[in-house]
């Protein structure tokens, strides 16, 4: 059962001009900065961080938080500085860090520092995700990406042990190397704040998610490869000798709640904003950096069904805003609506946590908050009471997916 | 295998600890070649009329081609000492003439800063290794497979070999064996992107007689660095192709095969 929900936005930056991006044909990366405003950023940031702060007071159960560089999908190039923030700003609620790019970090033992430090300004409140990071990030930090997952994992390896073994100590790796490990501000929560890993449903992060008995959050994927993504993860999970329930499984869904169908359906165009897509345009090699995808992972047949999935990663290949609502990748409606095509998604994977993205583009904030009101009196309440039917859901599943092939 | 048109072979062979792919034709001396970032397509023109002066030896690099790529060769350096290996296992009788393409005339350079026991000449073609005195190296990883190529060449529809080995839609093998030397190129050339910072340094060092050989038209290597390696190098010459980009061996076979010749084989 569904038993915490959590509020998402990508604080798009949306007053550049899309008819630039029409015309490169990308609009992140190499995107000229020249059409950033601070002044408008400026008001964005305070539009985004009322809302955040809203919906930590009005009934989610905080509030999820990301980091991308070179983007106008996200004025988040710094989860941590976000995060402080809202440590500070907000009373109640998990703030969900999803999360920390690792491989870019040529001194992960500063994130280690930074999310302990937040994790006390918070009283407690942090969720530690981590991250690969998009293709494009790893040219944007000059991060070799030949070396993305191997530095993830030593990272990883390194901050959790900065967390949880006293200092000081040595720590002489691959990528990195300390002749002193002891960082003087440690977390509140013991042994360290809960870790999940979100993923646009890449085997190895599944895999890998699974052997560390994190959670694993899919990140709006299309509903009919999410069988894929936790039948791994359960069977990676029996080899690591646990049973998995619906704490290691999160969801993140695009979510447009409005007084009627009509209406939500018109709102939630703006999560297509860019160019007509929902995370914007780029070429497949700024998306896949030499190595970025392993050997293994370009001939598994999940990899290959990832890759050609619409609307998982900037820049990759987009659905329209019509045929994502076919995928589940967004669902839209007045709040009766919405809870019915969210309980058809809880009944595939019954998830322990959603994270409503609720809000996009250029929606206006008086409908933003409107659309919070409706989520937090009408459709949270609602699918936390649901019982969810796993067996029924994937036999649903599996009859579509012999109808469509 | 040996085709009618053109006598080389082509084996898979166990070389100093990796398994490579290997072409070689000819006969007389050895010559050594070590190909560019890009990899080797084939058996060029120009190996087949230099096949006619030696015995002409084209290994894949470790990570090229159908060559293994060991977890151990992270650098250039790394793939300099290989190469003195690969030279040894061959029983290649030392020293030798080498040319080097881009990658490949980085890491022979670092050889005979090394080592002047391995070379008796040294050709370097549009070398990788040092940085411009003006503009940058043509970043690989900013773009495409295709756009790469198009790049290196000074005119892709002028010149057979790129029509023959590039110029038709791609098959999924040629995008992945096109990927893996990416791969391999990125592991050895992404930071500091395509030089060394001590290179420079090191090059004063070398006895090893040096041919540089440019395209002038060179848009992945910027002809200013042909200067630098010339300044560089005590006592090398350049000759500069016209009409030719960052692979003269391939888009201007014929005057490259010649200016290798009249260094290599004067008499010839």
């Amino acid at each position: 059962m569904v038993k915490e929900v959590y509020f998402f936005t990508e604080m798009g930056y949306t007053a550049y001009p899309q008819e630039d991006a029409r015309r490169r044909g990308y609009n992140n990366l190499m995107f000229p900065n020249a059409h950033f405003n601070p002044e408008r950023a400026q008001q964005l940031y305070g539009m985004y961080f009322e809302e955040l702060q809203y919906c930590t007071e009005s009934g989610f159960d905080g509030v999820m938080i990301n980091e991308h560089h070179n983007n106008p999908l996200s004025m988040m190039p710094s989860v941590n500085v976000i995060g402080a923030v809202l440590a500070r700003t907000t009373r109640k609620g998990r703030i969900v860090f999803l999360g920390n790019v690792l491989p870019i970090h040529d001194n992960p033992l500063r994130v280690a520092e930074e999310v302990a430090m937040i994790d006390i300004l918070s009283g407690g409140r942090v969720v530690c995700g981590f991250v690969r990071g998009l293709g494009q990030e790893s040219i944007a930090t000059n991060a070799n990406p030949i070396y993305n997952r191997e530095r993830f994992d030593e990272a990883h390896d390194v901050i959790i042990k900065a967390w949880t073994t006293p200092g000081p100590f040595r720590w002489e790796g691959r990528h990195y190397e300390y002749r002193v490990v002891n960082p003087w501000v440690r977390p509140l929560q013991k042994p360290h704040p809960p870790i999940w890993i979100p993923g646009v449903v890449s085997p190895e992060s599944v895999r890998w998610a699974a052997e560390h008995r994190y959670p694993y959050v899919a990140l709006a994927p299309p509903l009919h490869v999410t069988d894929e993504i936790y039948d791994l993860y359960d069977e990676v999970a029996a080899q690591t000798g646990f049973t998995p329930t619906s704490e290691q499984r999160g969801y993140v869904i695009r979510v447009s709640v409005a007084d009627t169908d009509e209406k939500a359906y018109e709102e939630g165009r703006h999560f297509f904003w860019q160019l007509g897509t929902s995370f914007g345009v780029a070429p497949r090699h700024w998306l896949q950096p030499p190595g970025y995808v392993s050997r293994a992972a370009t001939q598994s047949r999940r990899e290959q069904a990832r890759v050609g999935s619409a609307n998982v990663t900037p820049g990759g290949p987009s659905l329209s805003y019509e045929e994502a609502h076919a995928t589940y990748q967004i669902v839209s409606g007045n709040p009766d609506t919405v809870i019915k095509k969210l309980q058809r998604i809880i009944d595939v994977v019954d998830p322990g946590f959603m994270i409503f993205w609720g809000r996009e583009g250029l929606m206006s904030h008086e409908v933003a908050v409107h659309g919070i009101d409706l989520m937090t009196r009408e459709v949270i309440p609602a699918i936390k009471a649901y019982q969810p039917d796993r067996e029924k859901g994937r036999q649903r599943r599996a009859v579509e997916a012999a109808a469509t092939r | 295998m040996t085709t009618a048109e053109a006598a080389f072979t082509e084996d898979l062979v166990e070389v100093a600890g990796v398994r490579i792919q290997l072409r070689r034709g000819g006969t007389g001396v050895p010559l050594l070649i070590l190909h560019s970032e890009l990899g080797v397509p084939g058996w060029l023109r120009a190996y087949e009329h230099l096949a006619r002066h030696f015995t002409v030896y084209v290994p894949s690099l470790p990570g090229f081609g159908q060559s293994a790529r060991p977890d151990w060769i992270v650098s250039v350096r790394d793939l300099a000492a290989w190469v003195t290996w690969c030279v040894r296992d061959l029983k290649l009788s030392q020293p030798l003439p080498v040319i080097g393409s881009s990658l490949g005339g980085w890491v022979a350079a670092e050889i005979a800063t090394m080592n002047a026991q391995v070379f008796t000449k040294m050709v370097l073609v549009g070398a990788a290794g040092l940085q411009p005195d003006e503009g940058h190296v043509w970043d690989y990883f900013m773009h495409s497979n295709q756009e790469a190529l198009a790049q290196a060449f000074y005119d892709p529809a002028k010149s057979p070999e790129y029509a023959q080995y590039f110029g038709t839609a791609w098959r999924p093998e040629d995008e992945r064996q096109a990927e893996l030397n990416r791969e391999m190129a990125a592991r050895l050339l992404w930071k500091p992107y395509m030089r060394s910072h001590t290179l420079p340094a090191l090059l004063r060092g070398i006895s090893t007689p040096t041919l540089v050989i440019w395209g002038r038209e060179d848009a992945i290597i910027p002809l200013n660095v042909c200067q630098r390696y010339v300044r560089a190098i005590p006592g090398a010459m350049a000759t500069v192709l016209d009409r030719c980009g960052h692979l003269p061996e391939m888009e201007q076979p014929e005057a490259f095969v010649q200016a290798v010749l009249d260094f290599l084989a004067p008499r010839a």
